[in-house]
């Protein structure tokens, strides 16, 4: 379970591959909620996602690729946003959130199965990107701009929705890719053999 | 040279300091603006200091104006909800300080490549090699997620025009699938390409 000891070129193209994607999840449209800071995305799905498909550690690995490459600069976060300016803003402890919250799903969603079940899915999905993106990101949106976490944490109750939406769509959709491309999980290692089995 | 990056070219002094001189400077002056209590000197010498920057890299005021409503739903509801909940001094210092540091931020990432930010990352992070992280391979993924989001911007284009063609309702969940399967497909094929070169 260490990253070193079993970390292949191929686990390197699959970290990188879900940067890109939560990436380009960010991309379609941002919808800035009126009178809150932080912008509604599909990128917390991208998180979601991330530990949900690759496991704990490749999960966070991704998304702590995408917030070096944020931090050197360039515009990956929803609605075109980047810099190392995004660090010091009200966002900084949902993006700090978005690592943890994708090893949490990845724990709940890997730990000791051999496949993804809707309910693990749909648990960890809830507990890691929505739970654990809040308990990071309200405290910390709290101390930057010098509101009461109170009335953070009551005014952020306002993404809730769509944040439960994210997690039914999630179930859904790592449900979705386990039918239809088994081998981008982290489970099916075993079959690995399979692969360079002599061609008929 | 890097058409995706927020990088303003120039050759000021800002431009031609190292980016872990900035880097760090702006950690330092961050922490100056947010650990000693507020005061009028502290926030006017810091937002004199801000403007004279601003100068001294060619951006003007025209840039730091641009910068300031970038973020200016983010000023807005700092400044309401602490105007609702906090003293008005205490409220507005909040904001000003909140204003710099951000401002300060991107003034980073206009004048620093974001080459030259990654290969800063990468020494910053070399100690790593003591937890068995190998700072090369961090480099690697952030090189291929680079490369790999225009890749993967390409298929969300594809998806969308082929469900445009169909005349379909545009569904979240028709168009994430194939783009998970498509994603991941591409990084295994990705990573046979790197293993079949001798990568690993």
């Amino acid at each position: 379970m260490t990253p070193e000891n079993n970390t292949s070129l191929r686990d390197l193209t699959r970290i990188a591959t879900f940067t890109a994607i939560i990436a380009v999840l960010g991309l379609p449209g941002a919808i800035p909620l009126f009178g809150n800071a932080v912008p509604i995305t599909l990128q917390t799905l991208g998180v979601m996602l991330a530990g949900a498909i690759l496991g704990w550690w490749r999960g966070a690995a991704s998304v702590l690729a995408l917030l070096l490459l944020v931090a050197a600069g360039l515009p990956l976060l929803s609605g075109g946003r980047g810099g190392i300016g995004v660090f010091f803003g009200a966002s900084v402890g949902y993006l700090i959130g978005f690592a943890f919250g994708a090893a949490v799903t990845g724990l709940i969603v890997h730990a000791g199965a051999t496949k993804p079940t809707w309910l693990r899915v749909a648990v960890g999905s809830f507990v890691g990107g929505v739970l654990t993106v809040y308990l990071f990101g309200i405290p910390l949106q709290a101390l930057v701009t010098g509101i009461p976490l109170s009335v953070t944490a009551i005014a952020s109750t306002a993404f809730l929705p769509g944040d439960l939406v994210k997690v039914a769509l999630s179930t859904g959709l790592v449900m979705a890719v386990w039918r239809a491309y088994p081998r981008a999980f982290s489970f099916s290692r075993k079959p690995r053999a399979a692969e360079f089995a002599p061609l008929p | 040279m890097q058409p995706l990056g927020l990088y303003r070219p120039g050759s000021s002094v800002l431009h031609r300091a190292g980016a872990g001189v900035k880097l760090i400077s702006l950690f330092v002056l961050a922490l100056a603006a947010s650990v000693p209590p507020p005061s009028i000197w502290l926030l006017g010498g810091l937002s004199v200091l801000v403007v004279t920057l601003y100068l001294l890299a060619g951006l003007g005021f025209r840039e730091l104006a641009r910068q300031i409503l970038m973020i200016r739903w983010l000023i807005l509801l700092v400044t309401v909800t602490g105007l609702l909940f906090l003293p008005l001094d205490v409220a507005l210092a909040n904001v000003t300080r909140m204003t710099l540091v951000i401002v300060l931020a991107g003034l980073v990432t206009l004048t620093t490549r974001t080459s030259a930010l990654l290969d800063a990352f990468e020494v910053a992070l070399s100690p790593l090699r003591f937890a068995g992280i190998n700072p090369q391979r961090i480099s690697l993924v952030l090189a291929l997620s680079i490369r790999t989001v225009p890749v993967i911007a390409g298929f969300a284009q594809q998806l969308r025009d082929a469900q445009r063609s169909r005349g379909g309702r545009v569904s979240i969940r028709a168009f994430v699938v194939p783009l998970l399967v498509l994603s991941l497909r591409h990084s295994d094929d990705l990573a046979d390409a790197l293993i079949a070169r001798g990568a690993d």
